[in-house]
């Protein structure tokens, strides 16, 4: 009785049928999905706002560690020295300093060229009046870092160097501009983990909702003889699908909205605009999309996993 | 190990189902079924009477695993349900045909997507199912409403179509739990038709839980008789080419085919 059908288990009829196992159950993830409307849309409405404020602060994040790279590279310390110290002094001070780990750059600054550049920027034509250097003795080292927290370390060391007579930091410090880059990231952290909560939460209630609505639906299926994974897979892949398009959502999202936004902030602070050097769009996205995704349909799969082992012990 | 053995021992006997000393307690209090033992030939036709909270539908859920004894051992199809792995679960359903009193449709489904249900979840080939639920329609007599909403349709021929999903998959184990229990009687008599010619013409061992004793005593089949959670009585296994042949109704004239009813 039967058996000719049962018995057919060659490799390939096995291939074929688990294939046509996934699909199917695929399928009735979709149909779950249409059916449970209500809750779905609640769903993938809440992931993707969710993911549409983890978008934003990504970007936010990710630019504004960029315009910190890049006015880093301005920040400087310049170092003065004492009456009588030689230019071979200096430039053993340089070799020293330029293996410090955290320097990208010295650069040495005679008199001449600090006068120059001192009076082309504040006196223009005026400079002509002067026929020797006002700024005798103002030779120094204009020290690069690669990373401002290191500033003060770098400072210290400095002054306790013989011969030094005064260390000047730019204006631009640097713990004010790494302690709100982590400020801003620890807020969105926060923030984003509260909607992953709530978003986890409601994957779990639409399929819960899915599964009580079925119960004699998927009792049938027992006693008909269905595999867990033939009952379960439906669930699991309606909320890998609600966790799919609520990533793909705010995706779209940012991408139509992401120019606009610059061409707004550079219109409205123009004269920062030096400052503002934003990443392109596809530098955002080589990391957020499949970080979005990722996180989308791993929400989905594990709020519906976890409602299934609650609902679902077959 | 020996375990398994007495169950092959039992395939080998051709017995479909076998109980030693079956027990279920559902609480501390009055066991729903008692020390029951009996047997179950392939291909028998086995009708399992007796009154209200006697334990017929405890004895049968433990038959097809959804109630574990509390002791005693239980066989089914060579699976000794004892033992059964969670996983192998599946594997032991597929052999059984099960029927419940309340048809328990899709109700969102029409009558061919309800019965083609049961062949997906055993992953039949896409092409062979059309063929086999329209056959198994065919023998309930329903292949011309296959289209139909199950909810537009009689009780009679919702648990027809129960019995068409029941089928679908060739069982080796048809279990009924009052099957013609919300029928009327003209109605309830036609199921019972319809199984006991799938017994006969498939050879499918058959159990049927029944109140009604005036189906019991026309089918003339082998009686199982329960009170308080005990077997009273069971009349054995019945031959049915000897005694009373001659006085089994003619079915052929109830063939689902060309057999009439409200439309
Ligand atoms: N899930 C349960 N929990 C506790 N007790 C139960 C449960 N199911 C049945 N019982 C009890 O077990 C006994 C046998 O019940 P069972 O349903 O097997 O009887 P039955 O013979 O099928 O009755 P009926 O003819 O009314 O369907 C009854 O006393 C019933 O109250
Ligand atoms: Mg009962």
């Amino acid at each position: 009785m039967g058996t000719s059908m049962r018995n057919n288990n060659s490799i390939f009829s096995g291939i074929h049928r688990a294939f046509s196992t996934l699909f199917y159950t695929l399928w009735q993830g979709i149909k779950y999905l249409w059916r449970n409307k209500g809750y779905t849309l609640a769903s993938i409405a809440t992931i993707s706002s969710c993911l549409f404020l983890f978008g934003i602060f990504f970007s936010v994040v990710l630019n504004f560690e960029h315009m910190v790279k890049s006015a880093e590279k301005d920040v400087s310390v310049t170092v003065f020295f004492k009456d009588g110290v030689t230019e071979d002094q200096i430039n053993q001070l340089k070799i020293a300093v330029e293996e410090r780990p955290e320097v990208s750059k010295v650069k040495y600054v005679s008199a001449d060229e600090a006068w120059k550049e001192f009076s082309k920027d504040y006196l223009g034509d005026y400079a002509d009046g002067f026929t020797e250097n006002p700024l005798e003795g103002s030779e120094n080292l204009e020290i690069y870092l690669n990373d401002v927290s290191k500033q003060a370390d770098l400072v210290s060391y400095l002054e306790g160097i013989d011969g030094v007579r005064e260390v000047n930091r730019s204006e631009l410090t640097a713990n004010t501009l790494s302690g709100a880059n982590s400020l801003i990231g620890y807020i969105s952290m926060a923030i984003i983990a509260i909607l992953f909560v709530v978003s986890l939460f409601l994957i779990s209630n639409t399929v819960a909702s899915g599964i009580i609505s079925h119960k004699d639906e998927i009792t049938i299926m027992k006693y008909i003889g269905a595999t867990d994974f033939f009952v379960q897979a439906p669930y699991v892949f309606e909320g890998i699908i609600i966790g799919f398009i609520g990533s793909i959502i705010p995706l779209v999202l940012i991408w139509y909205l992401y120019h606009k936004v610059i061409a707004l902030v550079n219109g409205k602070f123009a004269i920062l605009s030096s400052l503002l050097s934003f990443l392109p769009l596809k530098v955002v996205f080589h990391d957020l999309v499949p970080i979005s995704v990722a996180l989308g349909v791993g929400i989905g799969f594990l709020g519906s996993m976890f409602t299934i082992r609650k609902h679902l012990h077959v | 190990m020996a375990q398994s053995n007495r169950a092959e021992e039992l395939r080998a006997e051709n017995i479909a189902v076998s109980l030693r000393d079956v027990s279920k307690m559902y609480s501390r209090e009055a066991p729903a079924v008692t020390n029951a033992d009996f047997e179950v030939h392939d291909g028998e036709f086995v009708f399992i009477t007796g009154e209200t909270g006697s334990g017929k539908s405890t004895l049968l859920k433990m038959i097809m695993h959804e109630l574990k004894p509390t002791s005693g051992e239980i066989n089914v199809l060579g699976f000794d349900l004892n033992r059964i792995r969670h996983g192998k679960i599946p594997k032991f359903r597929r052999n059984l045909g099960i029927v419940f009193q309340d048809f328990r449709l899709l109700r969102d489904r029409n009558v061919y997507e309800n019965v083609a249900f049961a062949q997906r979840i055993i992953q039949v080939p896409g092409k062979d199912i059309r063929k086999n639920v329209l056959d198994a329609l065919d023998m309930v007599g329903l292949a011309d409403k296959y289209k139909r909403k199950v909810t537009q349709l009689s009780g009679g021929e919702q648990q027809r179509v129960a019995l068409a999903r029941a089928l679908v998959n060739k069982p080796l184990l048809l279990l009924a739990d009052e099957p013609t229990g919300n029928l009327d009687a003209d109605t309830a008599w036609d199921i019972m038709q319809l199984i006991e010619r799938v017994n006969e013409i498939f050879g499918t061992t058959v159990i049927v839980v029944t109140h009604d004793r005036g189906i019991v005593s026309r089918m003339h089949k082998r009686v199982v008789e329960m009170k308080q959670g005990e077997i009273i009585s069971d009349s054995g296994e019945i031959d049915p080419y000897y005694e009373g042949y001659d006085e089994l109704p003619d079915y052929q004239d109830v063939d689902a085919d060309g057999y009439e009813y409200e439309e």
